[in-house]
């Protein structure tokens, strides 16, 4: 296999599923076209569980292997990409918790509430700052630095783009759950990021904004005490 | 819908930036957010966070990579059809 191209995320999934045929009734050549469409999302996810690219390579490896092994367990009633990533997720997770070192993150260690700490507006062209390969590198570093369970959600829903219900079902998670997870996922991201890509205030906005916040406090009790 | 505090906002803040939610979730979260500079920053910032998120995105496989995988899918072939 020669061409490396780039994968296609928007592939219509009828074309999934006519290669999936093509492969099902003998025609292997015709998974190559999908292991080009899809090895992006799936090298993606496997390295957001995992961490570093040596590991999500074999998961990629085992993956695709596994995908097309047991082909005709695939049943149209979903996309093939989210099948197909979900066998990623498994194969992902399954190699993380093999780790010796590997402790789990109890879920209920992470479900204190985070509370947003910073409140200065951002920027609108960070280009004009950063270069775009800058900007890249502080978004990876920001998603390597989350925990697991966030982001592995931030990952599915808000890089690759999955709808709520499927990246529930790839993770094995109720919808609730998804939600709960990506509403921190993004508060985290939004406070790792906010540093770089703040307005730097002029001391006049910030006692200005220190006025408006201590007046809006002193409003509320005094509705409060009216019982308003 | 009742008046909503920073917490009931903050807790939809997906809601609004996914175009979710009635219309009047919608409107009470817009309410809140006009008088509220905080609340305000946060979504605000939220939405920036996910456009640089979504811009930046050049991820790629390494082409060593790639190539090594198709190597292992060769071999996987030529071992199921021999």
């Amino acid at each position: 296999m020669a061409e490396y191209e780039r994968a296609e995320p928007n592939a219509p999934a009828e074309d999934d599923f006519l290669l999936v045929e093509r492969v099902l009734t003998g025609d292997r050549r015709a998974f190559e076209p999908l292991v080009r469409r899809h090895e992006r999302r799936v090298f993606r996810v496997a390295v957001a569980i995992l961490g570093n690219a040596e590991d999500a390579e074999e998961a990629m490896q085992d993956t695709f292997i596994r995908a097309f092994r047991h082909l005709d367990q695939f049943r149209n009633e979903s996309r093939f990409s989210t099948w197909l990533t979900r066998i990623a997720v498994n194969q992902a997770i399954e190699k993380r918790n093999a780790r010796k070192n590997y402790v789990p993150l109890a879920e209920a260690e992470t479900e204190s509430s985070i509370s947003p700490r910073r409140f200065e507006p951002w920027r609108s062209n960070p280009e004009e700052l950063y270069g775009k390969q800058e900007i890249h590198r502080l978004v990876e570093e920001a998603i390597q630095a989350l925990p697991e369970i966030y982001r592995e959600v931030f990952v599915l829903r808000d890089v690759e783009g999955l709808r709520a219900d499927e990246a529930a079902d790839v993770l094995g998670v109720g919808i609730p759950a998804l939600k709960s997870r990506l509403l921190r996922a993004r508060l985290l991201m939004r406070e790792m990021l906010a540093e770089k890509l703040e307005q730097t205030p002029s001391l006049r906005t910030k006692v200005m904004h220190a006025a408006v916040d201590a007046g809006t406090a002193m409003a509320m009790k005094v509705m409060r005490a009216a019982g308003m | 819908m009742k008046t909503m505090d920073c917490k009931d906002v903050l807790a939809n803040l997906s809601v609004y930036v996914d175009g979710e939610g009635s219309a009047e979730l919608r409107h009470a979260l817009e309410e809140h957010i006009s008088r509220c500079r905080r609340c305000r920053v946060v979504f605000d910032s939220t939405e920036k966070m996910l456009k640089v998120v979504t811009d930046a995105d050049a991820f790629n496989v390494p082409l060593s990579v790639s190539a090594r995988l198709y190597t292992r899918l060769e071999k996987e072939w030529s071992e199921t059809s021999s």
